[in-house]
This record gives C-alpha cells, sequence and structure tokens, in this order.
C-alpha cells in the first residue's frame, strides 16, 4: 500500500474515532450567521487602530506612575462568618458535582458535572473574579478542607508547626503553570473530556493533592503559589476594584492590584499558557487546523505521522493535539519573549528575563479578554444549562427545584452579537494590558520619554496578540 | 498543497498587515536613530 494510501486511510479512521467520540457537548462554536457591516479583518485593523491610538495617548496623558502603590480602603465590614461559610457552601458543591459525575448519567449533557465543570469553574469563575474579587478563595473546598482540619488540630492542641516543610523558593508558581496546562489538556486533548466519573475522580485526585501539599507547605502558602486554579483565578480577580479579607471589603483602582503579582518564578509563564491553551482551543476550531474539502489540514498531517509510527487512531489523534497544544504555548511565549528582548534593547539598563518578571502582570487582561472571547458563546449558551441540571444533576429524572424542564434559549444573542463581545474584549483585554505596561515602564525608567521608548515592542506584542486572537476567532467563525 | 488551498486562507494574510505595518514602522524608527547617533556613541543607558 501507498504511502499517501496508508495516510489516507489513517486520516479516515482519524475522522471516525472523532465521529465516533462522545458528542461534542460543550462545543462552543458559533450559533447562526454573522451579519456583519464589513470583513471581519477589517475589525483586526480598527482594533490595531485603537491599541495604536490609546499608545499615544498614554504617553501624551500619563506622564506619572499612578499604579503602583495599592491604595485600598475598606468599605463595608462583613461578619468574621462569612469565610466559614462559603467555605461550606464550596465543599457542597464539589462533593454535589463529584457525587454527579461519579453516580449519574453518563451522558454528558445530562449530568452536572462536564457542564459545572468547563463552563461555571472554567469559564464562570474568571469572569466572576474580575467583577466580584476573589469568589474562588471564599468558596475554595480544598482550602476550606484544609482550614477545618487545621483549626480542629490547635483545638486538640495537635499540632505544634503550621508550615512542616519551607515552601522552595525556586519553584514559584510553576507548579500552577502546569496545572492550568494540565487542565487545558484534558478539556482539549483528552478523548475522556466528556466523561462524568473520569472528570470526577480528575477532581478527586487534584484535591488529593491539594490536601498533600496544603499539609506540607501550609496553606496559605501552598494556595497562593501551586493550587493553580487559586492562582489563576487570583490573578483575575487582582484585576477587580474588590477585595475581601476577612472581616472587610475593600475597594482600589481597576487593575492596580495584579502589579507585581508575577515577580517569583513562574508567574509569567502561568499567564502564557493560559493565553496560549485558549488561543489553541480557538485554532482547532479553524481551517489552518482542521483542513478543507476533506484534507490540508495541520491535525490530519499530524495524525498521519504519529499513526504510521504505529499508534492507534486515538492515540494518534491525542498526540497530535498535544503537540499542537504545546506549540502554541510557546508560540505565544515566543511573542512575549520577542517584545521583552525588544524593550532590552532600546531601555539597555534591565537583564531580559528581570524585564520578562516586571511587565508579566501586563498579560493577565489579556488572558482575561482572550477567555471572555473564546467562551462567551458557551457561557451564554451552555451555562444556560445549568437551569435544569441544578434540578437533575444526576440526570435521572429529579426535579429538585421545578427546573428539570428548562431549556436552552438559544435566542438570549445572535453569532452577530456574539463577535462584538468578542471584539471589545479582546480590545478593552489589550488596552488594559497597555495602560500597566505603561505605567510600569514609568515606573522602572528614569523619563516618561524613555518609558515610552522602551513600550515600543510591547506595543507591537499587543498588536500581535489582537491580531492572533481576532484571526483566530474569524477563523473558527468562518467554520 | 499549500497553493491548492490558497482561496481558503488568502485572507489569513490580511490579519498580518497591522503587525506587519507596526513592526515596519518600529524597526525604521530605530534605524533612522541608530544613524543619527553615528557609531561612536553608546547605546542609551550605558555607562
Amino acid at each position: 500500500m501507498s504511502r499517501r494510501r496508508v495516510g489516507a486511510a489513517t486520516a479516515a479512521v482519524a475522522a471516525a474515532a472523532v465521529a465516533a467520540a462522545p458528542d461534542p457537548a460543550l462545543a462552543h462554536g458559533l450559533v447562526g450567521r454573522q451579519d456583519l457591516p464589513i470583513p471581519r479583518w477589517m475589525f483586526a485593523w480598527a482594533a490595531v487602530t485603537v491599541l495604536v491610538a490609546s499608545f499615544a495617548a498614554l504617553a501624551a496623558l500619563w506622564p506619572r506612575p499612578r499604579l503602583q502603590t495599592l491604595e485600598e480602603r475598606v468599605v463595608r465590614r462583613v461578619p468574621a462568618l462569612l469565610d466559614p461559610v462559603c467555605g461550606a457552601i464550596g465543599v457542597a458543591v464539589f462533593a454535589i458535582v463529584v457525587y454527579a459525575g461519579l453516580a449519574g448519567s453518563q451522558t454528558a449533557n445530562a449530568n452536572l458535572a462536564p457542564t459545572f465543570v468547563y463552563v461555571i469553574f472554567w469559564v464562570g469563575l474568571p469572569i466572576a473574579s474580575l467583577l466580584l474579587g476573589d469568589v474562588f478563595r471564599a468558596f475554595n473546598p480544598w482550602r476550606a478542607i484544609a482550614r477545618c482540619v487545621a483549626w480542629g488540630s490547635r483545638r486538640l492542641g495537635a499540632v505544634a508547626d503550621a508550615e512542616p516543610l519551607p515552601y522552595p523558593p525556586w519553584l514559584g508558581r510553576w507548579p500552577a503553570a502546569l496545572t492550568i496546562l494540565a487542565f487545558a489538556w484534558v478539556e482539549l486533548v483528552y478523548v475522556g473530556r466528556d466523561d462524568p466519573s473520569r472528570l470526577a475522580i480528575l477532581a478527586l485526585a487534584y484535591a488529593a493533592v491539594q490536601l498533600v501539599g496544603m499539609a506540607l507547605y501550609g496553606i496559605e502558602r501552598w494556595e497562593e503559589r501551586a493550587d493553580g486554579f487559586g492562582v489563576y483565578f487570583g490573578l483575575f480577580a487582582a484585576l477587580s476594584p474588590l477585595r475581601w479579607r476577612r472581616g472587610a471589603l475593600l475597594v482600589r483602582r481597576p487593575l492596580e492590584g495584579v502589579v507585581g503579582m508575577l515577580t517569583v518564578p513562574g508567574g509569567v509563564a502561568l499567564v502564557l499558557v493560559g493565553i496560549g491553551t485558549t488561543s489553541f482551543d480557538g485554532f482547532t476550531n479553524g481551517t489552518l487546523w482542521n483542513g478543507s474539502g476533506g484534507g490540508g489540514g495541520i491535525a490530519g498531517f499530524l495524525t498521519d505521522r504519529f499513526a504510521s509510527l504505529g499508534l492507534g487512531a486515538e492515540n494518534a489523534l491525542m498526540a497530535a493535539f498535544s503537540v499542537g497544544l504545546v506549540a502554541m504555548v510557546l508560540f505565544v511565549s515566543a511573542l512575549y519573549r520577542l517584545g521583552v528582548q525588544g524593550m532590552h534593547r532600546i531601555g539597555g539598563r534591565y537583564a531580559a528575563r528581570d524585564l520578562s518578571r516586571r511587565f508579566g502582570h501586563t498579560l493577565v487582561p489579556i488572558a482575561l479578554a482572550y477567555i471572555v472571547a473564546h467562551y462567551f458563546s458557551l457561557l451564554a449558551y451552555q451555562g444556560q444549562a445549568t437551569g435544569y441540571l441544578i434540578s437533575d444533576p444526576l440526570g435521572r429524572g429529579s426535579d429538585l427545584f421545578g427546573t428539570a424542564s428548562a431549556t436552552i434559549d438559544y435566542g438570549i444573542i445572535g453569532a452577530t452579537g456574539i463577535w462584538y463581545v468578542q471584539v471589545g474584549a479582546l480590545v478593552a483585554g489589550h488596552v488594559c494590558g497597555l495602560v500597566l505596561a505603561h505605567d510600569r515602564a514609568l515606573a522602572t525608567y528614569r523619563n516618561p520619554r524613555d518609558a515610552t521608548r522602551s513600550q515600543y515592542w510591547m506595543l507591537a506584542v499587543m498588536v500581535a496578540f489582537t491580531s492572533l486572537g481576532l484571526w483566530i476567532l474569524s477563523a473558527a467563525a468562518s467554520q | 498543497m499549500i497553493t491548492a488551498h490558497f482561496g481558503h486562507w488568502w485572507s489569513t494574510l490580511l490579519y498580518l498587515v497591522p503587525v506587519v505595518g507596526v513592526v515596519g514602522w518600529l524597526s525604521f524608527q530605530q534605524w533612522k536613530e541608530n544613524r543619527r547617533k553615528g557609531p561612536e556613541e553608546p547605546p542609551a543607558g550605558e555607562p
């Protein structure tokens, strides 16, 4: 059999494997046809124009650093009991989701677990964090369990040292970055991603690792360094004007909470993983990855190569997607690295590694913008499924709250509306990134002119990220 | 293969135009500045 025929046969098997896989229950493609007044690529040009104009406006109108010192004030006292109550709710929700995954129907759309994990948790929480502050920290189930155990141990006088081991400084936030990469792999690559029982087992395994880590290195230290979801959602919460502290609600200027948050090792990598994995999710919906008219895509090419090495169809497909995922993270990292190198060449005074950490937080609003842009339709449509799933979390026909017959209203927002939300989110996120970078540059360099010059290449990075994001969304919408 | 599918991906190039434009403009500015400074003068920031 010729090489070409082997390839064609493999591609057919791979396509069959994809078709035979469970329905893409949580697919978040656009519904309907976009009715746009101008071609989509013109939106990219307009977005870049906004960025360049914002850059010029910042240079002219923002002569002093304003976000480098955190200014917070208490606006409301809240009962100290709120913290343990929220923790108890978080533990209860975690238990319900895991139980639903293990004991409920194994059809993804009928079980609460997949929708909760991929929509409410993964997409809803970053947006809620921006609007309300660090809500995940309040409801974090493993933190709540660890704190409850620590409290009980203290009452019994059993704990002498709350942190038996010092957390290694070199480890920084690398565990968090790896956690987000692993979650993205499960979501985007793993063929069993929609399987409720496997999701439940993974959630239990993650919780167990967190509890061991907190026991070894201390609850707070582990939570702020190594709990991937806690750190990731915490970054988005740092953009919020609200901050919850035990017994008080504080307000601050938007964005300023994130300044200086990524100076520890692995911090920048975490954000780059976030942007890269979200980009890959969009990229896999486009023609370049999938091909068109029966072939020509990168996925088919890679799957063929892995199949020719002896992998089965399913494993070859996962290997191809794994390579794509890692390649996209590396590509996004290289873009940022280019910007930092350019900054280093112009400024001259700081090492590239140092600049990378100093300016890493400027990527956080971009990461959030990518999440909103890529997953907004998922949240708008599949998020509504929570209405019937909370009444029937196991998919066994129960109706706990009388909402089991609720349905998803796909007319809530059209494809055109979604496109405008996506473009708006990307532009807003990148402008916020420019603001943070400009403010940081003013604090880093001696005079405003040097600061502005140092940011020329960061502007190029922002322009590249904007164009990349809109191209990916456009390619997905064209499919 | 790539040219056979040109009709599917040519519009991708339009998304590259702003990036090429900004990078080109920055490179031009850098080149102009280096030329104005001349080869003897050390780069800004160095002692």
